[in-house]
């Protein structure tokens, strides 16, 4: 026995539906092929739908006075094998591809499918009030930019002969085949990979605010400490105290939300060869400094042989870096792209102070504490108290 | 009794008219047999897009057919579901093209009445009526180039497409090159819903024949011996060079326009008048009261064509579809001319 | 010796008439008088019986083009005036254009429309359709702005076994003159450089071109060097050429005398955005004529299409950008 379906058959031009009227016959009737067995109506005339074969009707799912698109199923006759064969009709049903309709064969009334509200899909992309002016990049110019590797860093250097003097494909060019003229070498993979970081985190608007901080203290716990402390780490650990009280200050702002920091890792500069590399101590608020240097120390090793594992580096909130090895009193570093700060120590130096009990000038040694960072994020009144506490914390390296 | 050799030229030219008259019934009851298939298979929601019947119309269509012969060019319409079957046309021509068979002659790409053979002479009518008769008069044309003699092209057309510029202008055009073009104007009374009152003001259709300077013939187009004459007659003029003929039928559409049109507007004094008649009916009751065929025949011959078409019917239900991926997408014969629009991705994707 | 454009067209049917007797000529006017622009000039006389006049009855000259080119013959069929097409609009795009497609029987008609404004020929005697058509399936659509192309572009429309639309420019028919016929062609569906250049493409094709070049011309005086593209076919359409010639240049300046909406100015634009987008250093620009029927006033006439003037100014502003 095969269950051949009773389809709503074409009406008319632009006819999509009609709404059953009357079933001439119910289920487990036994029906003749091509007898009417349901009336429908459109709005152009009354029409029958008639039995596709001689068998027994089973299943009607049409419902009276509703409405069924053109091809749905109305319901199924059951006909015997030799009258399937009688019409042609006993080969397996070939799935055909589901082309996605709006009306559907499945029954569904092509009402509430178009009642279906249209969500609107504009994805709030900002639309440029026009594309013109000193700074439009025609679209070859960005494909070419993309080919070679370019940002508009690259061509800061470069006037424009277009309109507002926006550079042209020809000034463009015209400027790289110049370029050929000079003498040339291949930047680095560090070079570029820094160049690209500096890039990036230069589009944030960045301040720096300084502290000098009186050294003593920190000095005389190093002298005796084993193994050997680095500036930097006392630097680093103070920081790490000092954003534990209060880490919303190296939180990084998202539209108008500022993501949190969720855990206090903080990294350090080491310089490399062509670059600089950042490791990372993981959690550096919960161990004290003790605990730290070894670690520390060895992470300074590894970076320098540029053999730092992927898990040190990467993923940390703030950076502190100690320029004043290099003998510099004062710097502006470029936090990471994705940190609000970078904390930097200078070079000692021993410098007067009024002493006004003594009412002499007496020597201190002392070192500028730096603080740059994303002015969205943080005030100049928030980066000092910031760098206020971590001076005070390092007036007590014992209990860091 | 003997014969005499008038008497039996008589009866020779009735008897080959019978059989003429006993061919013509046997091709309109097939007609009329594979129509109603074809609506059921509607009903069914077997078929796409329209069914349009020559229901009531076979006589006058079959007498077209019939009066044409092998070479000459035959531009059916809508109706002409017999004239086609008496040129020759095979009924799986017919099935396919309405079920969509990728075998067919449109190979899925037209459908329904849309259909033909053009290179064996039979047209396939694009839907605008009329259009279809001054492309007769261009084979014509091509014919006479040739120098090819004897060649006649027969247009049918109903009442309606006599409204359209194109009518006038491929009419006018037979007639100014005295072409062998036979113009079948069927009056059913109805284009769609509209009536002739609606369609035309003159007397009589045939009066216009006046105006293009061409021959015509009347014709009551649901007795099928008339039919038979008035178009063997205009054909035979056509053939021996008396420029081209109208022919204008009066008869009664006894369908819808299509098979989704209830015709309700066809007024009730239509359907009872003279011409409202069914010429299969009449044909038959013809038959029997010459008793060049009785109810066995009759009847041997209903159930051979309801085989025929249940067979054509259920080969074809077996034939693929056109797949849309294996079609070549290209409407140029000059394939190298052709564009390519689409991205690669799409042609494939499902 | 010079040979006109218009000439050039009566050579090619001339020899497509004795090369082939398949070919016929079916049109107002062209048999004894030779037709309104002469283009069938003595061919009537040349060829008896091949070159016939029809009543005025487009629909009815396309149709029986069509019933010809099915029982084997190749029939050209001259409009009047490209505007007069219309009446036969309907055998053209629904059967001349679909009968390949639907029965497989090629359909190698050729319709010549003599396109084109010239001075006070007014809305209906001025009309350049090639859009409309080349919109359609099944047809391929020629716009020669040569006399070399006027001529073995007809040849090569007679010779193709699909419906060509065959605009020729009415105004080019006198004006444009060469020396000789040509012995070679470029195929159709190839478009030519016809004058390169290097800092703007110009994308141009019939009359337009010589207003193209002519803009060339006085632009270069300064050092900026055009390139101009000869479409020659609208359909089939160069994409290759016309997106080379903006790889070398960077700027697109399309212009045509038929109206803006989806006219061959667009279809061109289209294809470079689509396909060339990244080779574009200036939004691409096109020239049309004014968006209103075609005036007859010549003063009017003079600022409606584009000219040799209002192309400068154009591609001037192009490179300004």
């Amino acid at each position: 026995m095969k269950k051949i379906p009773i389809i709503m058959p074409q009406l008319g031009e632009s006819i999509a539906e009609a709404t059953v009227i009357t079933f001439l016959i119910k289920e487990g009737d036994e029906v003749a092929a091509d007898q009417d067995i349901i009336e429908v109506e459109t709005n152009k005339a009354t029409m029958n739908v008639s039995s596709p074969g001689r068998g027994i009707v089973r299943k009607l799912s049409a419902k009276l006075s509703e409405s069924y698109p053109v091809g749905a199923v109305l319901g199924y006759v059951e006909v015997s094998v030799e009258e399937a064969r009688r019409l042609g009709l006993d080969q397996p049903e070939v799935e055909h591809a589901r082309i996605p309709a709006n009306g559907g064969g499945d029954g569904k009334t092509g009402d509430t499918d178009r009642k279906r509200k249209v969500e609107p899909t504009v994805r709030g992309l900002p639309v440029p009030a026009s594309a013109a002016g000193a700074s439009y990049m025609s679209p070859r110019m960005k494909a070419r930019m993309n080919e070679l590797g370019l940002h508009a860093a690259d061509l800061a250097g470069l006037a424009g002969s277009g309109a507002a003097g926006r550079v042209t494909i020809q000034d463009f060019e015209k400027f790289l085949a110049n370029l050929e003229k000079n003498k040339l070498t291949d930047a680095s993979t560090m070079r570029v990979a820094v160049a690209d970081a500096m890039r990036r985190s230069w589009t944030r608007p960045l301040a720096t605010v300084a502290l000098p901080c009186p050294l003593e203290a920190m000095l005389a716990h190093r002298k005796v400490s084993e193994p050997k402390i680095g500036p930097a780490l006392y630097a680093l650990r103070a920081l790490a105290l000092a954003l534990a009280e209060n880490s919303a200050t190296a939180g990084r702002l998202i539209g108008n939300k500022i993501v949190h920091p969720p855990s206090i890792d903080i990294g350090f500069a080491v310089e490399a060869e062509d670059g600089v590399l950042v490791p990372v101590l993981r959690n550096a608020d919960t161990r004290p400094l003790s605990e730290l240097a070894g670690r520390y120390n060895e992470l300074v090793e590894l970076a320098r042989q540029r053999r730092l594992p992927n898990d040190a580096t990467g993923g940390s909130i703030a950076t502190v870096t100690n320029f004043g090895t290099f003998g510099l009193t004062w710097a502006t570093p470029i936090p990471l792209p994705e940190q609000t700060l970078v904390l930097g120590l200078g070079a000692g130096k021993k410098v007067p102070h009024w002493d006004e009990k003594q009412k002499q000038f007496v020597p201190v040694t002392e070192a500028n504490l730096t603080l740059s960072f994303d002015h969205r994020v943080l005030d100049g009144g928030a980066a000092g108290r910031l760098l206020a506490r971590i001076a005070t914390l390092l007036q007590k390296p014992e209990k860091l | 009794m003997l014969q005499t050799l008038e008497s039996r030229e008589k009866a020779d030219i009735v008897s080959s008219f019978r059989e003429q008259y006993l061919k013509a019934f046997r091709y309109m009851l097939l007609s009329r047999v594979l129509d109603e298939k074809m609506a059921s298979l509607y009903r069914g929601g077997k078929i796409h897009g329209g069914v349009f019947l020559g229901r009531g119309q076979e006589a006058l269509s079959v007498s077209v057919g019939l009066a044409l012969r092998k070479g000459d060019i035959f531009s059916p319409l809508i109706r002409d579901g017999a004239g086609r079957l008496a040129f020759g046309e095979p009924v799986l021509d017919a099935v396919r093209t309405y079920l969509g068979s990728v075998i067919g002659p449109m190979r899925g790409r037209d459908g329904n009445i849309h259909r033909g053979r053009p290179r064996e002479g039979l047209f396939a009518m694009i839907s605008h009526l009329g259009a279809m008769i001054s492309v007769v008069n261009g084979a014509l044309l091509v014919r006479r180039f040739k120098k090819i003699e004897g060649v006649v092209g027969a247009a049918c057309i109903g009442e309606g497409g006599t409204s359209t510029g194109s009518f006038h202008e491929a009419l006018n055009q037979a007639a100014v090159e005295r072409l062998p073009l036979v113009l079948v104007v069927a009056n059913n009374q109805y284009a769609y819903s509209t009536p002739n009152s609606r369609q035309f003001a003159c007397r009589d259709l045939a009066d216009k024949a006046i105006g293009y300077g061409v021959n015509v013939h009347k014709v009551d187009g649901t007795d099928l011996e008339k039919c038979l004459h008035t178009l063997s007659d205009a054909v035979a003029q056509a053939r021996e060079g008396g420029g081209p003929q109208m022919v204008v039928a009066q008869l009664l559409r006894l369908c819808g326009h299509g098979e989704h049109d209830d015709a309700h507007y066809i007024t009730t004094q239509s359907k009872q008048s003279l011409f409202g008649r069914d010429c299969l009916k009449v044909a038959e009751d013809h038959l029997l009261r010459r008793a060049w065929a009785d109810v066995a025949i009759i009847r041997k011959y209903r159930e051979e064509i309801a085989l025929e078409v249940e067979q054509a019917v259920a080969l074809v239900q077996r034939e693929p579809g056109p797949d849309p991926y294996k079609e070549n997408w290209c409407a140029l014969a000059s394939r190298h001319l052709s564009e390519r629009f689409e991205t690669p991705d799409s042609a494939d994707s499902p | 010796m010079s040979i006109t454009y218009l000439e050039a067209i009566r050579e090619a049917q001339a020899k497509a008439l004795a090369d082939d007797s398949r070919v016929f000529i079916y049109g107002q006017d062209i048999g004894a008088f030779g037709g309104a622009f002469k283009a069938t000039k003595n061919l009537a006389v040349e060829f008896p019986g091949r070159v016939l006049d029809a009543p005025i009855s487009e629909d009815a000259m396309v149709g029986a083009a069509i019933g010809a080119a099915i029982e084997g013959y190749r029939p050209i069929v001259e409009m009047q005036f490209a505007d007069f097409s219309t009446p036969g609009f309907n055998q053209i795009i629904n059967q001349a254009a679909t009968l390949y497609w639907r029965t497989n029987v090629p359909c190698p008609i050729t319709i010549r429309l003599p396109s084109g404004g010239t001075s006070g020929s007014g809305p209906f005697h001025s009309q350049s359709m090639e859009a409309i058509y080349a919109h359609y399936p099944g047809l391929i659509v020629m716009t020669p702005a040569t006399v070399e192309d006027a001529y073995s572009m007809l040849l090569e429309a007679v010779a193709i076994d699909d419906p060509v639309i065959f605009c020729e420019h009415k105004y080019l028919y006198y004006h444009l003159k060469a020396a000789a016929l040509p012995t070679e062609a470029m195929p159709v569906g190839k478009a030519r450089i016809a004058r390169p250049g290097r800092d703007l493409t110009i994308v141009a094709y019939s009359a337009m071109l010589h207003e193209a070049l002519a803009a060339a011309e006085e632009i270069a005086s300064d050092g900026t060097e055009i390139e101009v593209v000869d479409l020659r076919s609208i359909k089939p359409l160069d994409t290759d050429t016309v997106v080379a010639s903006v790889a070398r240049t960077g700027r697109l300046l399309c212009v045509g005398e038929a109206w803006p909406w989806g006219g061959v100015t667009a279809e061109v634009i289209a294809r470079v955005a689509t396909e060339g987008f990244d080779l574009l250093d200036a939004p691409p620009q096109r020239l049309n004529a004014k968006d209103t029927p075609i005036p007859y006033h010549p003063d009017l006439w003079s600022v409606h299409r584009p000219t040799a003037r209002s192309i400068v100014t154009a591609a001037r502003n192009l490179l300004r950008m």
